[in-house]
């Protein structure tokens, strides 16, 4: 996703906000695709094909 | 608080508050909790934008934001309807047999057709793939498989006649199972690997006392030993997941049972609240708030265990709901949409051929749509009892209509709603915690960990429809983006 930022963000641990990293003022994103052919329910998920 | 309580405490700010362009402005200003940025919101075609509160006001002067979002709104209006009123079929739900060795706590199917139910033969698998193979010939794209499902009760019950319909349709479908592991044997496991398919199991806790209270065999034994085997014999094969279903005796787990998956190295897992289609199901029923807390809390614990080895256990249904915003097409699951998956992108199919428009339906007979071996499927889809599942919009539920977080939700599940509740315009049994999923994963984005909770390659064959132009705004002013910043716009 593209994102302004002017830091370099670092993964948080924890969900205070002092030892958050700064956030991009703002954010603004989406992405498209054919919606044809996808779709399942709650119970699996057969996004790939699997590897053994 | 009463989980409808805390419900409507949740419903009053995932409402948003009005812009100063007014309240008939689509655009909402909504608190996601976050510690400096709101959501500016247009519900209706679940346009998004994270803004930090001290450039509210510039952005909403009519900067380039709104001005992007206006040229854009169409196609995303667009978009949305493509995505929740024009698919066709893609995957089933099939059930080779009525049968379950089972008889957990919370389950959809009645009890006596479980423990007596019949098996679908040779001869009926035969003729119920070669339909469904013909139906999707019209419907599914070319280049890809439709999805088979076998699903349950336990359908390993019938595994002579279900492995002899992988190996005679592999050219025409993708074939997944979803068992409870009691019967995946070396053998079983093996065959389904060498095939490559989706293989889905069930746990319900990180200990044998935790999980084999609601999942357990009619005469009392629990399930945990099976399925760890099971998990033991599938490590390193990237194509299973494990499920949870999230009840009263298990909630405040969560964590454990990540860390259990995680520690045998399963790819995904899903951790779905109990669906209180079945009154029993009701009775373990979890609180809204207490699921929030330790599901979040689960999430953060994945989270840190990726960090800590690099290795990612996915959480499909919140990775789901992640996607509905970062790219809403590219959704792989359809519950939390609205209308559902039921009935349009999938549907479930009895060993007796009759239809459902979702696994969730079998136990409820108002919802045939009608029968494999009798009736056109397109005719089935079009049924009063298929229209009343794929009619259930989102907007017409009055708890609903004017939610931001509808189209990242969907009121889930129609099947819940009608039987719990009272009817398809009411909404299901999890309200509040659907709506604090939502705004995790705009906490998440506002911060830059969302692709922590992604499986890799999530966005393969996704285009950028909107986004900041960084190149041009770097050499303008940073943050909301002055004279010559641009937007893409697909």
């Amino acid at each position: 996703m593209e994102r302004i930022s002017e830091t370099t963000l670092t993964p948080p641990t924890q969900t205070t906000e002092d030892r958050q990293p700064k956030a991009a003022d703002i954010i603004a994103s989406r992405r498209s695709c054919n919606a044809d052919g996808t779709g399942l329910s709650h119970y699996i998920l057969m996004d790939k094909t699997p590897r053994s | 608080m009463s989980a409808r309580g805390t419900n409507a405490v949740r419903a009053a700010s995932v409402r948003g508050r009005s812009t100063d362009a007014g309240d008939d402005s689509p655009l909402r200003i909504v608190d996601i909790g976050h510690h400096s940025h709101d959501v500016l919101m247009d519900a209706e075609v679940a346009f998004w934008s994270l803004i930090a509160r001290n450039r509210l006001d510039d952005v909403l002067a009519d900067g380039p934001l709104i001005a992007a979002w206006r040229a854009k709104r169409a196609a995303f209006a667009e978009e949305m309807d493509v995505l929740r009123f024009r698919l066709t079929p893609s995957a089933v739900y099939f059930n080779p047999t009525e049968r379950c060795n089972l008889d957990c706590t919370y389950c959809y199917i009645p009890a006596d057709m479980r423990r007596r139910g019949q098996h679908m033969g040779e001869t009926e698998m035969t003729a119920a793939l070669d339909r469904l193979r013909d139906y999707f010939r019209t419907t599914v794209p070319e280049g890809r498989k439709p999805q088979i499902i076998f699903h349950g009760a336990e359908p390993l019950l019938n595994r002579e006649v279900m492995f002899a319909a992988i190996d005679r349709y592999h050219d025409d479908f993708r074939f997944g199972v979803q068992t409870n592991a009691t019967l995946l044997d070396d053998d079983a496991a093996a065959f389904l690997m060498e095939r490559g398919v989706g293989i889905g199991l069930s746990l319900d806790g990180p200990v044998a006392e935790i999980a084999d209270r609601t999942r357990r065999s009619w005469g009392g034994e629990g399930t945990y030993a099976a399925v760890i085997a099971a998990m033991e014999r599938l490590r390193g094969y990237d194509g299973y997941n494990v499920i949870a279903t999230i009840n009263q005796g298990n909630v405040a787990e969560l964590t454990r049972l990540v860390e259990l998956f995680h520690a045998h190295e399963v790819p995904a897992c899903m951790l779905n609240v109990v669906r209180c289609t079945q009154p029993a199901a009701e009775t373990v029923r979890a609180d809204d708030a207490l699921v929030t807390r330790h599901y979040l809390a689960a999430l953060e614990r994945s989270h840190a265990l990726y960090r800590a080895t690099g290795r990612k256990l996915v959480v499909v249904n919140f990775a789901n709901i992640l996607i509905s915003i970062l790219a809403p097409t590219a959704r792989r699951l359809m519950c939390d949409i609205s209308p559902c998956g039921g009935g349009r992108s999938f549907f479930a199919l009895a060993p007796n051929g009759d239809l459902f428009p979702c696994s969730e339906f079998i136990g409820l007979p108002a919802f045939k749509g009608g029968n494999l071996f009798q009736d056109r499927i397109e005719d089935v889809l079009a049924s009063p009892a298929f229209r009343t599942v794929t009619g259930r919009r989102v907007e017409d539920i009055a708890a609903c209509h004017d939610c931001t977080m509808r189209h990242f939700c969907g009121a889930p599940c129609p099947a819940e709603a009608h039987e719990m509740n009272g009817g398809m315009d009411q909404t299901g049994a999890y309200c509040g915690f659907y709506a604090e999923q939502a705004s995790y994963a705009f906490r998440l984005i506002a911060d830059g960990r969302h692709d922590d909770f992604l499986w890799d390659g999530w966005d393969d064959g996704t285009e950028v429809a909107f986004s900041l132009d960084l190149a041009r705004l770097s050499r303008s002013t940073p943050g909301v983006g002055g004279e010559g910043s641009s937007w893409i716009t697909g």
